[in-house]
């Protein structure tokens, strides 16, 4: 039982209660070591902010409150649910050597630390001043973030895909069918099963009938 | 020691007794079959007689001036399909028929078949309950 159980314990995945989340992924060597197995350390609180509440989305246009950046703007790389985390792409810096090997000191280089959700605020598009935010419900039924102050709609951001594809400036390819005729319905409701059709279609004739035969 | 710790030593030390035995383990000698469905019959001198109705054909139509390849653009947006149910089909093909019939007033309820019923399935290819055929 024990490779079947090992594949039943990594499919589902079982984080321990007292695990702290840091910015690495929980399966880097990093984050192993942050996270030992014998190890006790002091609880992180995080406020509890439901899902439907949180209004911060990747690739927004935020202001940090507070803080080293204070008034500036950023855009969010990366969020953190599990701690109210937010990372802004070079904001709240601090400066670090990486690759070090040996006599060389390695790459001198400016990493973001995460920011609370706190102390950061959404940027109203039309005056660009920080503001509030709630989820409200437009005419048509779409749930949209609405400012508080100016009452603007402030629109969902645009994530670019990862393999920096994007689609309205696709080229096709040979094998690539065109939208139009994806699109094409061209499905003609019949009585008969597909494999009527086929062999209406092919001429084919089959005058044998399968032979009855019994299953138990 | 951790729970997965201590499973990657056992695994590391002992062989999993609980594993398929399949062709690919075992001897060179080991003849062993995947599932797959025999195409013939085994006669009683040992030989193997080939059925060639029981080898599955593929029945490829003509593509040409077909315009569907194998991968849809990235352009092209989410189209929606209306659900297709029993009920759709029959609004689509045999109601228009049934009301044309009704408004001449050659509607009759013995007649039936014209429409597409099917009181039973014997005699047709494929039926459709019991389903005999794979799709």
């Amino acid at each position: 039982m024990r490779l079947t159980a090992l594949l039943s314990m990594a499919a589902r995945v079982v984080i321990p209660k007292d695990y702290r989340f840091g910015t690495n992924r929980p399966w880097t060597p990093a984050a192993k070591r942050l996270n030992p197995p014998g190890k006790k350390r002091r609880k992180v609180f995080v406020e509890p902010i439901a899902p439907e509440d949180w209004s911060v989305l990747r690739g927004d246009t935020v202001e940090i409150l507070k803080g080293k950046d204070k008034g500036k703007h950023g855009k969010v790389i990366q969020v953190f649910r599990h701690r109210n985390w937010v990372m802004l792409e070079g904001l709240n810096t601090h400066y670090r050597y990486i690759g070090k090997t040996g006599d060389y000191r390695g790459t001198y280089i400016a990493s973001e630390a995460p920011i609370l959700l706190h102390d950061v605020a959404l940027i109203d598009p039309s005056d660009r001043k920080p503001t509030d935010v709630e989820w409200k419900f437009t005419e048509e039924g779409e749930r949209v973030r609405v400012s508080l102050r100016t009452g603007r709609i402030i629109p969902k951001p645009i994530v670019e895909r990862r393999d920096g594809i994007v689609p309205q400036q696709w080229k096709d390819g040979l094998k690539d069918t065109s939208p139009e005729d994806t699109l094409e319905k061209t499905y003609v409701p019949s009585l008969k099963t597909l494999e009527e059709e086929v062999m209406e279609k092919l001429g084919i004739q089959e005058k044998r009938r399968p032979q009855r035969s019994y299953w138990y | 020691m951790g729970v997965l710790s201590t499973l990657m030593r056992g695994l590391v030390r002992g062989a999993d007794r609980m594993a398929e035995f399949t062709s690919k383990r075992g001897s060179r000698t080991h003849n062993k079959g995947r599932g797959a469905r025999p195409t013939g019959l085994r006669l009683s001198s040992r030989k193997f007689l080939s059925i060639r109705t029981m080898i599955p054909e593929f029945v490829v139509p003509n593509l040409e001036g077909f315009k569907l390849k194998p991968y849809v653009s990235y352009r092209s947006p989410r189209g929606t399909e209306p659900p297709l149910t029993a009920q759709s089909v029959f609004a689509e093909v045999v109601a228009p028929r049934i009301k044309k019939d009704f408004e001449e007033g050659t509607f009759s309820k013995d007649q039936l078949e014209k429409y597409g019923f099917e009181p039973n399935q014997d005699g047709k290819l494929f039926k459709l309950y019991p389903k005999n055929y794979v799709r």
